[in-house]
């Protein structure tokens, strides 16, 4: 049961970080990985194995759309953006997750461990 | 679509991302799109300061296990109905085969006892009798164990790998309601009471669910790709 909710916190998570990524500009999954590993200092990582199948979810729900687009090094890349769909959806993630957090840090001082 | 990058990792994601069941088109999508990342990662390793053998080390270990990659893509990916035409869709592969595959086995199991002429031993309790046939009850994890791996093998979750491999008594289950609500519409209700239903529960859905799920629990649990939280 932990597992599982370490996994099922570990894959919300995730998924606002990709959202919250594309929702400043569009991404291609190399470019997510390493954006969300530096900017959160290698506290959550992205291997290819555990990235590609949530941005094809996340595409598949509607809330992000792929485009083939050539890159700054003439490489054509799959670059991710944000629907409109996925930017309503974005809004209240970002409160339920601030929420819990809240939630988290009222029960065990998280935020002063 | 790409026009061009490494043939290298195209040939590598191509040779290992297998059994990837999805239309052409979308299959070569994700190739191209998986063999650029693995492009931008040895790319990055050379950056980094290692050399070429080294970096091609790090990016074939970025990928351990390819199989549950596959399938993971080809959940993610799944859209009903989108599937190539004359292809079966995932639901009927991950469910509705391997279920009647594990139905047929059961049905063949026992119709061969009984031809064998073995017959089933009767206990009686409580003012009630009760059926065992042994030798049918041990063919049955193997006709579960099937179903499991044949939904499991088409990329079906837990719960549809339960269904599959459950299926023959989910049928005797369905087929028992018609005839008990047929019984009852038609007013001869007395011949199929609650004892006869509890019977029933007990010789066609609690006893051949068991070793049904007892073969299938080694394919009811995968590992699941999830994003590594390091502190």
């Amino acid at each position: 049961m932990t597992k599982r909710i370490r996994s099922k916190i570990a894959r919300g998570s995730a998924e606002l970080a990709i959202l919250a990524l594309l929702a400043d500009q569009p991404l291609y999954g190399f470019e997510i990985s390493k954006q969300i590993e530096e900017k959160t200092g290698g506290a959550l990582c992205f291997t290819l194995a555990s990235l590609y199948p949530m941005l094809y979810d996340l595409e598949k729900r509607g809330w992000i759309a792929g485009r083939w687009e050539a890159n700054q090094a003439g490489r054509d890349r799959r670059y991710y953006c944000l629907t409109p769909a996925g930017k309503k959806e974005l809004a209240p993630l970002r409160r339920e997750w601030n929420v819990f957090f809240h939630a988290l840090d009222c029960l065990a001082g998280v935020s002063n461990a | 679509m790409p026009d061009r990058f490494t043939n290298d990792w195209t040939n590598l994601v191509r040779e290992h991302l297998h059994p990837l069941r999805l239309p052409a088109s979308q299959q070569q999508e994700v190739i191209a799109e998986l063999a650029a990342h693995l492009e931008d990662l040895y790319d990055q390793q050379i950056q980094h300061g290692l050399s070429e053998s080294e970096a091609r080390e790090r990016v074939i270990n970025e990928v351990i296990q390819w199989r549950p990659l596959a399938q993971d893509i080809q959940r993610s990916k799944f859209k009903e109905g989108t599937m190539n035409q004359g292809r079966m869709n995932a639901r009927t592969k991950q469910l509705w085969l391997p279920g009647l595959v594990s139905l047929l086995a059961a049905m063949l199991s026992l119709t061969a006892v009984l031809l064998l002429g073995v017959q089933p031993h009767i206990y009686y309790a409580h003012q009630a009798a009760t059926t065992f046939n042994f030798q049918w009850l041990a063919a049955l994890p193997l006709c579960g164990a099937v179903a499991a791996w044949l939904s499991r093998r088409a990329g079906g979750g837990l719960l549809t790998c339960l269904a599959s491999s459950l299926f023959p008594v989910m049928a005797f289950l369905a087929c028992f309601c018609i005839i008990f609500l047929g019984a009852t519409i038609l007013g001869s209700e007395r011949a199929l009471g609650p004892s006869a239903f509890v019977l029933f529960m007990w010789n066609w859905v609690f006893l051949p669910g068991t070793p049904l799920l007892l073969g299938a629990l080694p394919f009811l649990f995968r590992r699941n790709q999830s994003p590594q939280v390091t502190s």
